[in-house]
């Protein structure tokens, strides 16, 4: 099944006062210089399709400067979404009927994949981009997910709040919210065990596909962030309530929760060893783009969707090789949206088969 | 020319009905006006009504429902289980289990849930009456019926600390699926517990 967005609204969204696009199948390229727009309106799909900001941890952080609310709607499929956005909260629809649960506005939206020229962060930075990776992906594959995911946050800051808090912490008061992340985490530990087992293999396909060659073996590896006794560690992660009560003399030293699916990371390695301190900047490069493919590839094998691809000023970057390699290797099915500030890359034949807009100061045209 | 307003009493009772929960200010001009536009005493007799109210209703120093002269209605109310106390947020939240009719047992309201992010701490709420309730009566069994936001489970978590040692039987309502609702909109936790707190059906296996 291939559901298309083929429509864009946005009002008082970062730069655009209103905008309306109608997009098409194959790849859109959104052409212009930089600060003009371009990335806000992957931006803006990457809201409407997921409710979520690649670039701001909160959805108000992308109101029009000087406003205070903005809208974000369009077609997707068979669907009309609509995201309301005010001071008083977000108002979600489809199809006109108000959604009181982000699941259901969720199950009538598609899929997303972002590629940005800061992927490499991926392969370089530190455990948190690596984190937010994986917890966009599992929360488009598992329902509940994001629901986990927001209840462990919320458990966290409170836990994190009472043990700053007070001189001597209320002990009885912070291990109330222990119980919540032990059970929170477990959900969110058991699944991103799961999603980087069924990313493997996509992501070595991916590696040997840009680079090129066979033998780069890359391996991908969760890795809870505590360093406590092994005899915590069961076969499916650790005990982390047990783990919390072994260190408390640390988290009162430090006063902050020292373990847990926040600290935990993803290790990724090439022919075994680590890439960020082994392999070559071009290797890394060819990781963090395999990552992203391979996250496509498998949104496309488990939900049988193709993800609309959102793929934000790489092309100009990127070497043919790499280029080449990305546009053969992607779901043919895909929606593509991309930004570049320039086509002298753009193969005449690919030109063809795409359709162009002109971004400038926050109007976009049709040349 | 100086521009013209509503005269000045019309602009306090619209500041004072913009303070009601859910009122915004276009709702409070169209209810002030409203009153003002009505005949027949309609607006004296709203006043008394919530003067009324307020004067002879009043929070039941036991379990935090509404009491009057007449008592409390399920403090003083006869024929219910002195055995088993069901712990509530609010007292709005007592009447859905009434009517239910599926317990008689006595209530306790906190008057909210612990949330160090909104500054409200276990001393704000009405634990310590509780304690006292539990130590003077005959309670056997605690159920904590609180809310299944991360705040309400945190409450409950405390709660089950703090009442550890007290020789009682606690309890949570079991969580589950909604009726109506299918498997598929269930998140994971949601399944675990209700997989967890199952019911047997039939006698097979005993
Ligand atoms: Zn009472």
């Amino acid at each position: 099944m291939s559901a298309l967005l083929t429509s864009l609204k946005l009002n008082q969204f970062r730069c655009f006062t209103a905008l309306r696009l109608e997009l098409g199948e194959g790849i859109s390229l959104f052409v212009g210089d930089n600060a003009q727009g371009k990335t806000s309106i992957l931006e803006a799909v990457c809201v409407l399709l997921r409710l979520q900001s690649p670039r701001a941890s909160a959805l108000g952080e992308t109101v029009q400067f000087g406003q205070r609310e903005f809208a974000v709607a369009g077609d997707y499929g068979d669907s009309e979404l609509r995201l309301q956005f005010t001071s008083s909260g977000r108002r979600l629809s489809v199809d006109g009927e108000t959604q009181k649960r982000s699941g259901d506005y969720l199950r009538a939206s598609g899929l997303v994949v972002w590629m940005g020229n800061d992927d490499l962060a991926l392969i370089r930075g530190g455990g948190e981009g690596r984190r937010r990776y994986l917890d966009f992906m599992a929360g488009q594959l598992f329902p509940g997910y994001r629901t986990a995911l927001k209840a462990y946050e919320r458990a966290l800051r409170s836990r994190n709040f009472l043990l700053k808090r007070d001189k001597t912490p209320a002990w009885p008061q912070i291990d109330a919210y222990t119980k919540l992340l032990y059970e929170h985490g477990a959900v969110l530990t058991a699944r991103r065990r799961e999603l980087i087992e069924r990313l493997q293999p996509y992501a070595v396909e991916a590696q040997c596909q840009i680079s090129g060659r066979e033998d780069e073996a890359v391996a991908l590896e969760y890795r809870c962030g505590s360093d406590s006794s092994e005899a915590l560690h069961t076969e499916t992660g650790y005990d982390l309530a047990a783990v919390l009560w072994e260190r408390r003399e640390e988290e009162l030293r430090r006063r902050q929760t020292v373990a847990g699916p926040h600290r935990d990371d993803l290790l990724l390695s090439l022919n075994g060893m680590p890439t960020a301190k082994f392999a070559s900047e071009g290797q890394q490069r060819t990781q963090a783009l395999a990552l992203k493919l391979a996250q496509s590839r498998l949104f496309l094998a488990m939900k049988e969707r193709a993800p609309v691809l959102l793929i934000d000023d790489i092309f100009g970057e990127l070497d043919p090789q790499r280029r080449n390699a990305l546009m053969q290797a992607w779901p043919e099915e895909s929606q593509k949206l991309i930004t570049t500030t320039h086509l002298d890359w753009l193969d005449p034949e690919w030109g063809r088969a795409a359709t162009v807009y002109e971004v400038r100061m926050g109007k976009v045209a049709k040349p | 020319m100086s521009q013209v307003d509503y005269p000045r009493q019309v602009k306090e009772l619209i500041l004072h009905l913009k303070k009601l929960p859910g009122i915004g200010p276009r709702g409070a001009e169209r209810i002030a006006i409203w009153l003002l536009q009505q005949d027949g005493g309609v607006a004296q007799s709203f006043a008394a009504t919530v003067e009324k109210a307020r004067g002879e209703v009043w929070e039941c120093g036991v379990c935090g429902f509404f009491s009057t002269e007449q008592g409390c209605p399920i403090c003083d109310g006869s024929g219910r289980d002195e055995t088993v106390l069901c712990v509530v947020e609010q007292p709005t939240d007592i009447l859905p289990l009434e009517r239910s009719g599926a317990f008689r047992g006595h209530y306790h309201a906190l008057r909210g849930k612990i949330s160090p992010l909104d500054n409200v701490g276990p001393d704000d709420l009405r634990i310590g009456e509780l304690m006292d309730r539990l130590k003077k009566g005959a309670f056997e069994e605690v159920i904590l019926a609180l809310g299944a936001d991360v705040e309400g489970e945190a409450t409950s978590n405390y709660l089950v600390e703090v009442l550890e040692n007290e020789g009682l039987k606690i309890t949570r309502l079991a969580m589950g699926i909604p009726v109506g609702g299918g498997l598929e909109s269930a998140d994971e936790l949601t399944l675990f517990r209700a997989v967890q707190g199952r019911t047997a059906l039939g006698r097979g296996g005993s």
